[in-house]
């Protein structure tokens, strides 16, 4: 293959998302983000800790800012950011109009 | 008149048609080679002088082509040497590392000139020649117009023997390898851009070559010794002057003998590496006015070398050193010692080869021995190489046709005298002239392999086999089978599997993000999740429902928790994810395609650092 046609391959080529990977790095960052969140806010003390991120409680039942809510608000975070990742790879494959693999 | 009849006859005892006649024994098929010459190795070759070895320039010996590195040690294993490599520049005076070196070149330059320096290749970087027509300006626009001057205007010059305004940027071109992206990143990421068959870096043959201990010569002799023991043998003075050719077939050549006889060879194939422009006007009958006129176009570059004996161990550690300054006519000076210690007959003594290049019509073309000796003293003593009373000997060797010239036109001249030799059928022409191409060693070998190859079945393009070819994309068709024609096989998978993989990691990694989909995605996502938040909050009820989830009104205008917030939510949600995604996407792709095209540039000139090499 010439340089050029080698150069346009690659410029012509869409990038696909490996959807199970990209929910994989949202469950980490929501999982992991919403239990270092609690954590910090249980190191850190206070007269009312937590009182914002208490409210997570409406939409993630049984999450509280203490040490078991930080264990429940990571399985939480994790599978809402799992989902919200699969989500956007799935629609940007099926956009660029290449299934998913994942 | 006398008169032979063998299998195959070549033409030519270069390296091409030893190789032709090499690979033809492997397959049982005999030849006979007709040499004009009393020595053979073609420009190959290495002359011995009283006891001096010399060759024709000098001929360091790489290749990528695995096929090629095996002839060679199948032919001489155990005399071939490996060579470190030194060659600077001179230049007024001074040395210059080669491959350039910033600091050493500027400091041999002085400030000053450092700073012209600078400032040209600066005014070249932002006001750069908008067309590449020529080399001066292909290579100006890469280095500044001063460096060019210095460093490359005079010895290409010298060598070509026209301006560098009438040289092709396409010429200067084709000598850098114009990597791809995956290329580029490929090299920038895991080091040199390729692997021999051992898998050592290719990159490390530009330090060190390999050299057969008594010269080239040594190389092609050893062949013909092979030849002759299994019966093909090589006749020295024998110039082939007429083709006999009927129905699309050579039937004859004959040659003259150095004592005026003419004999007849005849076979049942022909390999030619005589130059092309001899051989058309060779065949008889005569083919058509046009291939004539075409084939008499072809232009070539005439070489003369002056070798001087000198009284010195050690004149210079160099292998030889290119000479850039416009006074002396030289274009290079070779030390042989250098290349190999057996190349002297004595350890006390060195011999220098100075270079000319020149056309056989130039006035110093026809200086007796004694002129060009003369004036080859004169001009390494002017460069304070040697001292007058130095000198103990010295002789000259011509070489014609030793460089193909390739002008606008020859393309098209190649054209036409191929399209009319491909009616010849049993005639290949293989070789540097005998294709006009500005081949080394390696690929003149291969096209006469691929020719014998061909003769037992085999459908090797001959033609494509030059310096733009990638060695691992070599094919070869299967001689097992009856002769039809066959589907290429690759060669070494080993190396081509080595690159696939990282390749596809490389090509996935800079493959554009559709902003348009991501856009999308992230709109959906974004909209149906304030949507169901909103949603959650509703169905569950209470007294002051979302409060803080409202908020959210300060970005969305309208928003707040009601059905008809959550409504206006999803559109405004969706609109902000959107435009999130396309121009994260954009982003991205602008970062990657900047930094492609980063690389892309440093590995061209990293290229371009050995581009005199290629001259
Ligand atoms: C200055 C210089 C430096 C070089 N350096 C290198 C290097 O470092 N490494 C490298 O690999 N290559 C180098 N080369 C290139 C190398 O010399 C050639 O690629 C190689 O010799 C070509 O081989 P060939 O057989 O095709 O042609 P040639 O070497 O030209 O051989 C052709 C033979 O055919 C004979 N012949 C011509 N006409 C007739 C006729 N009518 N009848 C009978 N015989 C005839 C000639 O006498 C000659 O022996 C260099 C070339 C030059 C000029």
């Amino acid at each position: 293959m010439s340089t050029q046609n080698a150069d346009q391959e690659v410029s012509r080529a869409i990038a696909r998302m490996k959807a199970g990977i990209l929910a994989f790095i949202f469950a980490i960052i929501g999982g992991g983000g919403l239990f270092v969140m609690t954590a910090w806010l249980l190191v850190k003390g206070g007269p009312q800790v937590g009182k914002t991120l208490n409210l997570l409680g409406h939409f993630f039942i049984g999450y509280e800012v203490t040490w078991l809510g930080a264990f429940v608000g990571l399985i939480y975070g994790a599978l809402t950011g799992g989902i919200i990742g699969w989500c956007i790879g799935i629609v940007y494959n099926r956009i660029v109009g290449i299934p998913s693999t994942s | 008149m006398h008169a032979e009849t063998k299998d195959a006859i070549v033409i030519g005892a270069g390296p091409a048609g030893l190789t032709a006649s090499y690979e033809l024994a492997k397959h049982g098929i005999r030849s006979t080679i007709l040499e004009a010459d009393q020595l053979v190795g073609g420009i190959s070759r290495t002359v011995n002088y009283k006891g001096y070895r010399f060759d024709i320039g000098g001929h360091r010996f790489f290749s990528k082509v695995p096929l090629i590195n095996e002839v060679w040690d199948e032919i001489i294993d155990e005399d071939m040497l490996i060579r470190p490599r030194l060659s600077r520049i001179h230049y007024r005076g001074h040395f210059f590392d080669y491959p350039l070196q910033a600091g050493n070149a500027l400091s041999g330059l002085g400030l000053i000139e450092a700073c012209l320096i600078g400032l040209s290749y600066a005014r070249t970087k932002v006001f750069p020649s908008r067309q590449e027509r020529n080399f001066e300006e292909w290579v100006a626009n890469r280095f500044g117009y001063r460096l060019y001057n210095i460093f490359f205007k005079t010895y290409t010059e010298k060598v070509w023997g026209i301006p560098c305004t009438e040289i092709s940027a396409d010429w200067a071109a084709q000598r850098i390898k114009n990597l791809s992206l995956v290329e580029a990143v490929r090299n920038a990421l895991l080091g040199g851009s390729g692997k021999t068959k051992d898998g050592k870096i290719i990159t490390t043959l530009i330090d060190k070559f390999k050299y057969p201990r008594l010269g080239p010569g040594m190389m092609w002799e050893c062949c013909e010794s092979r030849l002759e023991a299994q019966g093909n043998h090589t006749l020295r003075g024998r110039r082939v002057e007429r083709i006999r050719h009927t129905q699309g077939r050579v039937e004859c050549v004959y040659a003259r003998t150095n004592e005026g006889e003419l004999e007849e060879f005849s076979g049942d194939q022909f390999f030619s590496t005589m130059p092309l422009r001899e051989l058309i006007s060779a065949l008889d009958p005569a083919p058509p006015d046009e291939v004539l006129r075409a084939a008499n176009s072809l232009a070539y570059r005439d070489y003369l070398t002056v070798v001087l004996m000198v009284k010195r161990d050690k004149v210079f550690p160099d292998n030889w050193i290119y000479i850039h300054s416009p006074e002396v006519k030289m274009g290079r000076i070779q030390n042989y010692k250098n290349w190999s210690p057996e190349m002297v007959p004595d350890s006390t003594r060195t011999s220098l080869g100075l270079e000319y290049f020149l056309w056989d019509v130039d006035d110093e073309w026809n200086w007796s021995k004694d002129r060009l000796i003369d004036l080859g003293m004169k001009e390494t003593i002017a460069l304070k190489l040697i001292e007058e009373n130095e000198v103990e000997d010295g002789t000259v060797v011509r070489m014609k046709k030793a460089y193909p010239i390739y002008d606008q036109f020859y393309k098209e001249h190649l054209d036409v005298i191929r399209r009319y030799l491909a009616t010849i059928t049993n005639l290949q022409t293989i070789g540097r002239n005998g294709q006009h191409r500005y081949n080394n060693q390696d690929h003149s070998m291969l096209t006469g392999i691929y020719a014998a190859r061909n003769v037992v079945g085999a459908n090797y393009d001959i033609w494509s086999v030059n310096v733009e070819q990638e060695y691992h994309e070599e094919t070869v068709s299967d001689e097992k089978a009856t002769g039809d024609r066959l589907i290429p096989q690759r060669v070494e998978p080993d190396i081509d599997a080595e690159k696939v993989a990282p390749d596809a990691v490389i090509r996935a990694a800079f493959a554009k993000m559709d902003p348009f989909a991501l856009g999308v995605a992230m709109g959906l996502v974004f909209a149906i999740s304030l949507f169901m938040a909103t949603a959650a909050l509703l169905v569950k009820g209470g007294d002051v429902v979302g409060p803080h989830l409202s908020l959210l009104g300060h970005f969305f205008i309208g928003y707040e928790v009601t059905w008809l917030g959550a409504l206006l939510g999803l559109i405004e949600a969706g609109i902000g994810g959107f435009m999130i995604g396309y121009v994260g996407a954009g982003l991205r792709n602008w970062t990657m395609s900047t930094y492609t095209k980063l690389l892309k540039r440093r590995a061209e000139m990293d290229q371009s650092k050995d581009l005199l090499d290629k001259v």
